[in-house]
């Protein structure tokens, strides 16, 4: 798996490095590699997401998007709308009221889709976790894959939970052999 | 009390007479309890005479009464190294329960004039009528109309001749009124999706409740009784 130098000598060399892809296009006019980790590489570095922000972590998400923490260095560009998504990032306390809105999003989103939850509120409740109004984990109402600790999580921390998701999409494999 | 308010007094007295009762006020400011029979008249007078002027309904909020004034934990019996959660609670009164007490839940109103630069708060009581229920007054200030909402949705009181009693405030499946003091904090009902269905669903609520009053109350020795007895303290 992953980009080989057809022409090199000694063992392949996996990279996902579009430099490394660069280097054999101009020594050798071309590139092999598998299906799967073109569509990862893709994958990973297109991350879209909806975004979703209900409360005070849809600031620390606005600051890991601008300019300081930058995430469009990631491919990470935010998207108002959920056709053109491939990502939910739940930012904030999920109310019973917004569930349904939630769930309607996610539905929306077109497949492959991933959840990342943010914040204690998100990822069980958090506070709030004994309200009548608010959802005790929002891994109630969709499936989450990655969790982000915190109250709320600075941007450094939604960044790297954001890489552990494209470290997740890098390990899977679409057509499976 | 300042000249302003003795004024807008004795007016609200000869004006009004019976149907108004002054209720003593720490703040300057004054405050009047009316009948709930008396509401639309007195809100109407006050409203519409030069005398007044209480053009502006800054807010309308409900008020239950039920543990008014009623410690949830009593220090009494503490000693020096504490004491643990055991908290008897009240026993509360039920929404089946028949009839409320007359002072249990109130409607007060927050008004202002703005060509007198006066306010004034207003009390209604709901008497005994389960579920409470007073005149709205959406028809006198137009404002009412989501403060009334908001009431009901959270209190459960009744605002008869409102045009679009709704809740406001919680979800659409919700169940009881959660300020009132016998709501219990998880509330009755909490959703997740279900899958069979393709739709967030609602369930009875599945944790238990836990009781919110601090541990450990320490003694504080500045405000020790034996101590301030003694003089020494």
């Amino acid at each position: 798996m992953g980009l080989t130098s057809a022409a090199e000598a000694g063992p392949p060399r996996a990279s996902h490095s579009p430099e490394a892809a660069g280097d054999s296009l101009q020594k050798n006019g071309f590139v092999v590699t598998s299906v799967d980790a073109v569509m990862n590489w893709a994958r990973t570095g297109s991350l879209w997401p909806m975004t979703f922000g209900l409360a005070c972590c849809a600031v620390e998400m606005m600051q890991a998007g601008a300019s300081r923490y930058d995430l469009d260095r990631f491919g990470i560009i935010f998207r108002p709308s959920p056709r053109q998504s491939d990502c939910m990032i739940v930012a904030g306390t999920l109310t019973n009221k917004m569930a349904p809105a939630l769930r309607k999003v996610y539905d929306q989103m077109p497949e492959p889709r991933w959840v990342v939850s943010m914040g204690s509120c998100a990822n069980g409740g958090g506070y709030y976790h004994y309200s009548y109004a608010v959802v005790r984990g929002c891994d109630r109402i969709v499936p989450v894959d990655v969790y982000v600790p915190g109250c709320p999580p600075t941007a450094e921390a939604l960044i790297y939970g954001l890489m552990q998701l494209q470290n997740k999409i890098r390990r899977t494999s679409t057509i499976s052999r | 009390m300042t000249d302003r308010y003795e004024t807008l007094a004795t007016r609200l007295d000869e004006r009004f007479g019976e149907q108004v009762t002054l209720v003593p006020s720490t703040c300057g400011e004054i405050t009047i309890e009316v009948a709930r029979s008396d509401l639309i008249a007195v809100a109407t007078g006050l409203r519409n005479d030069a005398d007044f002027g209480f053009e502006m309904l800054m807010d309308v909020c409900g008020i239950d009464y039920l543990s008014y004034g009623k410690a949830e934990w009593a220090t009494s019996s503490a000693t020096g190294t504490g004491f643990s959660r055991g908290v008897e609670r009240e026993p509360v009164i039920l929404d089946e329960a028949e009839e409320f007490d007359p002072r249990r839940f109130a409607v007060v109103y927050h008004l202002l004039s703005l060509q007198h630069n006066m306010r004034l708060r207003m009390r209604v009581y709901t008497g005994t009528d389960n579920p409470p229920i007073v005149r709205s007054v959406v028809d006198i200030w137009n404002s009412a109309n989501w403060f009334e909402r908001e009431a009901f949705d959270l209190y459960g009181i009744l605002f008869e001749g409102h045009p679009d009693l709704r809740r406001i405030l919680t979800d659409y499946g919700f169940i009881g009124h959660p300020f009132r003091k016998d709501f219990p904090l998880t509330g009755n009902v909490e959703v997740s999706y279900d899958s069979d269905k393709g739709r967030v669903a609602y369930q009875p609520v599945s944790i238990e409740p836990r009781t919110l009053v601090p541990k450990v109350i320490r003694e504080d020795n500045r405000y020790s009784q034996d101590l301030k007895d003694s003089g020494n303290g």
